[in-house]
C-alpha cells in the first residue's frame, strides 16, 4: 500500500496524465487510477473533487457540464495548455526522484556484490 | 424497503450543509455516486450494498468540505469575481434592470449623457483657447514688449505697440535680451498680370522674427530676404493664390506699385497663433527710407516680440527695463514690461492697439466653471434616481443573499451596474459631441475636431478626467444600494410582503435643491447676458451707424469721388475722414491750451475730417457749430475732453499743437461724446480737426434704406469713373459692429444653451423623482381618491414637496446670480442695471417648468382609477 503522503503528492501528475490522454469526468478518473493502481494507492473517491476543483483554479484544467440524451449530465474536464506544460514541469521531477532513486540503489547493489 | 432515491437525497445533504459546496459541486457529487452505484449493481451487488459501498469509497465528508473550503477562500479574491461567471450573471441582471424600468433608466442615461456632451464641448473649447502660441518652440522665453502711460486724469493706458527704437535698444542695453524683432502691419495691394488685389494682412519685420517665433519657412532662404530690401516672404496660401502652378521663389510681383522679390515660403499661419498673417515684408526697408526713423521713441505705432535668456527671472528682468523709453525719450510717460507670448491671447488687460485675435480668459473661466456644474448636476441626476431606485431592488439583494452572495459580491454587482451605464453615457456623448461639433463651431468661430482632445495633453486630461468622472459618479450612484441593501438582513426582507427600506430622502432633497440653485443661478446669468447684450446694441453711442457704406480711396481723388456720389439717388450724404469711427487710435499729449497746468501730461485722441462727416454720421452739437467748407486752423472737441481741459467757455478758445506748435487752432464746437472705441471702454477726450485737401481717405456714405440693394450699384459706376485703375472694396459699418461684439453675441448663445440644458437635466431628475413617488404612493393616492380627495388635492398633495424644494433652491440662486452678474458687468463702462425682474423671471421659469415637469406624473396618478391602484400588488 502506498503511503498516504506519497499518494498526495502524486495526484497532481496523476491526473492531468489522465487528463492528457483525453477529457474526462470525476467518476471515470478515479476508475482510472484504481485500474492502473491495481488499488495499491487507497484514495477516497471525494477526495479527487477538491484536488479537480483547485486545479480548475490554478488553470491548469476547465471544467465544462456535457448534457447527452442518454446518460446524465456529466462534469467533463479538459487539460489547459497551462496544465500540460505543468505535467511536463512534474514528469521531469519524477523522473528526477527516480533516477536519484535508481542510481542509490544501483550503487548499493554493487557496493554488496 | 430501501430507497435508493431517497438514501441518495439524504446523503447529498450532508454537503449542503457545509457552505464550501456549491450547487454544482453538489451535483457532480450525486452524477459520481449514481454513477458508481450503477457499475456497481451492474456487477451483481443489490441496491443496498452498491449505495454503502459507493459512499464507504467516497470517504468522509469533512476533510473534504475543508480542502473545498481552502480553494473557496483562494478564490474570494477581486479578480477571481470578476472572472468568474458570476460577472455575466451582474450583465444579465443589468441589462434586465434597464430594461424592466425602461423610462428610469432612459431619463438616466440621457441627462447622464447630456451631461458629459456639454463637458466634452467645454472642453475642446477650452482646450482650443488655451492651445494658443503653445507651438512656439522657444515660449517660456519669447515676449510682447507692452507699455504702460500714465496719464493725468485716467488711469493707467496700457499699450501693446511700441516706438521703432525700443527694439534694437532694449538687445543693446541688457545682455539677458539676446534678439528682437518688430512686426508692424500692412496692407499692399497685389498686382500681378491680371490680378490686382488689396491684400490685408500683411506684416512688416526683422528677419529675426521667423528665428523668435516659430513660423517654419518651407523653402527660400532668409538671408536673402534679411538682405535685401524689396523682399517678401508668402505664405502657402498666398503663393498658391498667385503662383498657382509655379514656383514662386524668386519671382517678381508688384505690391502697391513697387516691385518686390519672393524669398521665401511660409507654412500658413496656424489658427492658435495671435498673429495672423499672410505675408511678410522686411522692416530694413522702412528704417533705410529715413534715417531718423530707427531712433525713433515717441510714435507708438509697432508690436515688438524679444527672446531672452534661458535663464531668468521674468520680475527682475521687468523691474530692469521699465524705463527703457525713459532713457531714451525725456519727459515720456510710459514705462514697459514683457508680456510672456503665450499669454497674449487669453490676456486680461484691455491693450490699445491690440492684435485681432484674442479670447477671454473670462468665458474660459465661466464655461469650465458651467461645464462642472452641469457635470454635477447630470451625476446628481444619475445618483438620485439610483438611490431611489434602489429599494424596488431590496427582494433581489435578499435572495442573492440566501443563496449564498457575500457582501463583497453584492457591492461589486451594483457598482458595475452603474459604472457600467455610466460608461455607456459616456460613448453616446462622445458620439454626439461629434455631431454637435459642426454647429458649435459655427457658435464659437472655430474650427475644433474632437480628436484634437485625444491627440492634446490637455484633451488627454480632460478625457481621462470625464473616464474618472463617469467612474465616481457610477461608483456614488452605485456605492448608496451596494453598501446599504447588502448590509440589510434577507429575512427582514423576505418576510414582509411589503418591502420596507429606510428611507433616505433627505440627501435627495439636498442634491435637487442644489441642482436648481445651479440651473437658476445659469438662467439669471442667460437673461443678464441678452439683456446686456441688447443694451450694447441699441444704445446711445453718439452716432447712427446704420446705412453707412464706407471705404478707402486715394486720397487725392477722395473730394472728387464724395462729390460724385453726393448727387447720386438713394445718397443722403457722404462725408470724409481719416479714421473708422469705432477704431479712432492715434492719441498725443503734446497739446497746448490756455490754463492748462504744464506739469501734467493729459493723452488726447484726435482724428480729421471734412465738414459732412458730422451730418453723414448723425452726430450732434452741444455747442458751438460743425466746420464750414472754407475753416481752417479749427478744431471741435468732445464733451469728455472739455471736462478734462477744464474750459469755462471753450468756443473760441486756442489750442496749440494740433496743425503746427506754433500756430493756434480755435475751438469752433463740441460735439457730443460718441463711442470711438469698444463699450468696455468709456468715451475718451477727443479732438477733431478740419481735414486740409487731400488729407482725407475713408468715404462714408449714408443711403436711404430703400437704395440698401442699388447703392452697390451705384457706387460701383462711380468708382470706376474717378477711379478706371482702382479695384473697389467696400464695407457696411454696421457689420464691423456686430464684429466688434462677436465674443459677446456667441457667449449670449452658448450661455443660452447651456442654462437650458442645465434646467433640461434638473427636469429629467424631477421627471425620475417625482414619477418614481407617485408609483411608490400609487395604493395611497388610491385611497384618498376613495376617501373622496379631487384630482386637485392630490395634485397638490404630491406637487407641493418638490415644487417646495425648488422654491428653496431660489434662496440660494438668487443671491449666486446676482454677485456674478454685477461681477460680470463690471467688464462694461456701459453695462445694464440688473432688475429685480431678471430674478423674478428667472424664479418663475424655474417654478413653471418644475411645476410642468412634476404634472404629467402627479395628474397622471391622481387621475388613475383608483380601483387598479389598490388592487394591484
Amino acid at each position: 500500500m502506498i503511503s498516504k503522503n506519497l499518494t498526495a503528492a502524486s495526484t497532481k501528475p496523476i491526473i492531468l496524465g489522465i487528463l492528457k490522454q483525453g477529457n474526462s469526468y470525476g467518476y471515470l478518473i478515479i476508475k482510472k487510477v484504481k485500474e492502473l493502481s491495481g488499488g495499491s494507492m487507497e484514495w477516497s473517491d471525494g477526495m479527487l473533487y477538491p484536488v479537480l476543483h483547485r486545479l480548475e483554479k490554478d488553470k491548469l484544467i476547465q471544467s465544462k457540464w456535457t448534457m447527452s440524451d442518454n446518460a446524465r449530465p456529466r462534469k467533463y474536464y479538459r487539460i489547459t495548455e497551462a496544465g500540460k506544460k505543468a505535467l511536463a514541469e512534474e514528469k521531469k521531477q519524477w523522473l528526477q526522484i527516480n533516477a536519484v532513486l535508481n542510481e542509490i540503489w544501483d550503487i548499493k547493489t554493487s557496493r554488496i556484490l | 424497503m430501501f430507497d435508493l432515491d431517497q438514501s441518495i437525497k439524504e446523503w447529498l445533504k450532508l454537503f449542503r450543509r457545509h457552505p464550501a459546496f456549491g450547487h454544482g459541486s453538489v451535483q457532480e457529487m450525486e452524477v459520481h455516486l449514481r454513477d458508481h452505484i450503477d457499475d456497481l449493481i451492474s456487477a451483481g451487488k443489490g441496491e443496498k450494498e452498491a449505495f454503502e459501498l459507493a459512499v464507504s469509497e467516497f470517504g468522509e465528508i469533512r476533510p473534504m468540505a475543508e480542502e473545498e473550503f481552502e480553494n473557496l477562500r483562494r478564490k474570494s479574491r477581486f479578480i477571481s469575481i470578476s472572472h468568474s461567471s458570476l460577472f455575466y450573471n451582474y450583465l444579465k441582471s443589468a441589462t434586465r434592470n434597464i430594461k424592466k424600468h425602461k423610462l428610469f433608466s432612459f431619463i438616466n442615461l440621457l441627462g447622464l449623457t447630456m451631461g458629459l456632451t456639454i463637458v466634452l464641448l467645454i472642453g475642446l473649447f477650452v482646450s482650443d483657447e488655451l492651445s494658443f502660441d503653445q507651438f512656439h518652440a522657444k515660449k517660456d522665453r519669447i515676449y510682447r514688449v507692452v507699455e504702460n502711460q500714465y496719464y493725468e486724469g485716467q488711469e493707467v493706458f496700457p499699450v501693446a505697440v511700441t516706438p521703432t527704437g525700443l527694439g534694437p535698444a532694449l538687445v543693446e542695453t541688457y545682455p539677458e535680451v539676446l534678439n528682437q524683432t518688430r512686426v508692424s502691419r500692412e496692407v499692399y495691394t497685389f498686382e500681378l498680370g491680371e490680378k490686382k488685389i488689396r491684400e490685408r494682412g500683411g506684416v512688416m519685420v526683422d528677419a529675426t522674427f521667423f528665428e523668435i517665433l516659430s513660423y517654419p519657412l518651407l523653402r527660400g532662404d532668409l538671408e536673402k530676404f534679411d538682405k535685401h530690401l524689396n523682399s517678401l516672404i508668402l505664405c502657402e496660401a498666398m503663393a498658391e493664390k498667385y503662383f498657382p502652378d509655379e514656383d514662386p521663389i524668386g519671382k517678381t510681383i508688384s505690391l502697391s506699385g513697387e516691385e518686390y522679390i519672393i524669398y521665401g515660403i511660409l507654412k500658413d499661419i496656424p489658427r492658435n497663433s495671435h498673429l495672423q498673417f499672410k505675408y511678410a515684408t522686411n522692416f530694413k526697408k522702412y528704417v533705410s527710407e529715413n534715417s531718423d526713423r530707427a531712433n525713433n521713441f515717441s510714435t507708438n505705432w509697432l508690436y515688438t516680440y524679444v527672446e531672452v535668456v534661458e535663464d531668468h527671472q521674468l520680475d527682475s528682468l521687468n523691474s530692469k527695463v521699465e524705463h527703457t523709453i525713459k532713457d531714451n525719450n525725456e519727459g515720456s510717460v510710459t514705462d514697459i514690461y514683457f508680456q510672456p507670448v503665450p499669454e497674449i491671447y487669453l490676456g486680461t488687460v484691455d491693450f490699445v492697439v491690440e492684435t485681432n485675435t484674442k479670447g477671454e480668459m473670462l468665458y474660459v473661466k465661466v464655461f469650465s466653471m458651467v461645464a462642472i456644474f452641469i457635470l454635477l448636476i447630470s451625476c446628481i441626476n444619475f445618483m438620485n434616481l439610483s438611490t431611489a431606485r434602489s429599494t424596488n431592488r431590496a427582494k433581489e439583494v435578499g435572495l442573492r443573499k440566501t443563496i449564498g452572495a457575500n457582501r463583497t459580491q453584492l457591492i461589486f454587482q451594483f457598482l458595475s451596474e452603474s459604472i457600467l451605464l455610466s460608461l455607456i453615457a459616456m460613448v453616446f456623448a462622445v458620439i454626439i459631441a461629434t455631431l454637435m461639433l459642426p454647429s458649435f463651431n459655427e457658435i464659437t468661430h472655430k474650427e475644433m475636431e474632437i480628436n484634437s482632445l485625444i491627440g492634446s495633453d490637455l484633451g488627454l486630461k480632460l478625457f481621462l478626467g470625464l473616464l474618472i468622472s463617469a467612474l465616481i459618479t457610477g461608483l456614488i450612484a452605485g456605492s448608496y444600494p451596494a453598501m446599504y441593501l447588502s448590509s440589510i438582513q434577507p429575512t427582514q426582507i423576505l418576510s414582509s410582503q411589503v418591502v420596507i427600506v429606510k428611507k433616505r430622502f433627505g440627501l435627495r432633497r439636498t442634491l435637487v435643491v442644489l441642482q436648481f440653485m445651479i440651473s437658476v443661478s445659469l438662467i439669471i446669468g442667460t437673461i443678464v447676458v441678452y439683456q446686456q447684450l441688447d443694451y450694447i446694441r441699441n444704445m446711445d453711442i453718439g452716432f447712427n451707424k446704420e446705412n453707412i457704406i464706407y471705404l478707402d480711396v486715394t486720397r487725392k481723388k477722395a473730394r472728387l469721388f464724395a462729390a460724385e456720389m453726393g448727387g447720386k439717388p438713394g445718397v443722403v450724404s457722404v462725408g470724409l475722414s481719416n479714421r473708422h469711427p469705432a477704431y479712432i487710435l492715434s492719441s498725443s499729449s503734446g497739446f497746448q491750451w490756455p490754463g492748462k497746468d504744464l506739469e501734467k501730461k493729459f493723452l488726447m485722441h484726435y482724428m480729421s475730417m471734412d465738414e459732412n462727416y458730422f451730418p453723414t454720421m448723425e452726430m450732434r452739437m452741444v455747442e458751438g457749430r460743425n466746420f464750414f467748407h472754407t475753416d481752417t486752423l479749427v478744431v471741435i472737441i468732445n464733451e469728455r475732453a472739455l471736462a478734462m481741459m477744464d474750459l469755462e467757455n471753450p468756443i473760441g478758445k486756442k489750442l496749440y499743437g494740433a496743425y503746427d506748435d506754433s500756430v493756434a487752432a480755435t475751438i469752433v464746437g463740441v460735439v457730443k461724446d460718441f463711442n470711438f472705441k469698444s463699450v468696455h471702454t468709456p468715451v475718451e477726450p477727443l479732438l477733431v480737426f478740419k481735414g486740409g485737401p487731400e488729407s482725407l481717405g475713408m468715404v462714408f456714405i449714408k443711403y436711404e434704406n430703400e437704395a440698401r440693394e442699388s447703392i452697390k450699384g451705384t457706387i460701383d459706376g462711380v468708382y470706376k469713373d474717378v477711379f478706371p485703375d482702382g479695384d473697389l472694396n467696400f464695407y457696411f459699418l454696421d457689420d464691423d459692429f456686430d464684429e466688434l461684439y462677436e465674443a459677446e453675441e456667441a457667449t449670449g448663445k452658448l450661455s443660452g444653451y447651456f442654462a437650458a440644458f442645465a434646467i433640461l437635466i434638473s427636469c429629467l431628475g424631477l421627471f425620475g423623482l417625482v414619477s418614481y413617488a407617485a408609483e411608490q404612493r400609487v395604493r395611497e393616492i388610491g385611497i384618498r381618491k376613495v376617501y373622496g380627495a379631487s384630482v386637485r388635492n392630490l395634485f397638490i398633495l404630491q406637487a407641493y414637496d418638490f415644487i417646495r424644494l425648488v422654491v428653496l433652491s431660489l434662496l440660494f440662486s438668487i443671491p449666486i446670480g446676482w454677485y456674478a452678474m454685477s461681477d460680470w458687468l463690471e467688464n462694461y463702462a456701459y453695462r445694464v442695471d440688473l432688475s429685480i425682474w431678471v430674478f423674478m423671471g428667472s424664479a418663475l421659469i424655474a417654478i413653471l417648468i418644475s411645476i410642468l415637469t412634476v404634472s404629467y406624473q402627479t395628474i397622471r396618478s391622481a387621475l388613475r382609477n383608483p380601483a387598479d391602484a389598490i388592487r394591484s400588488i
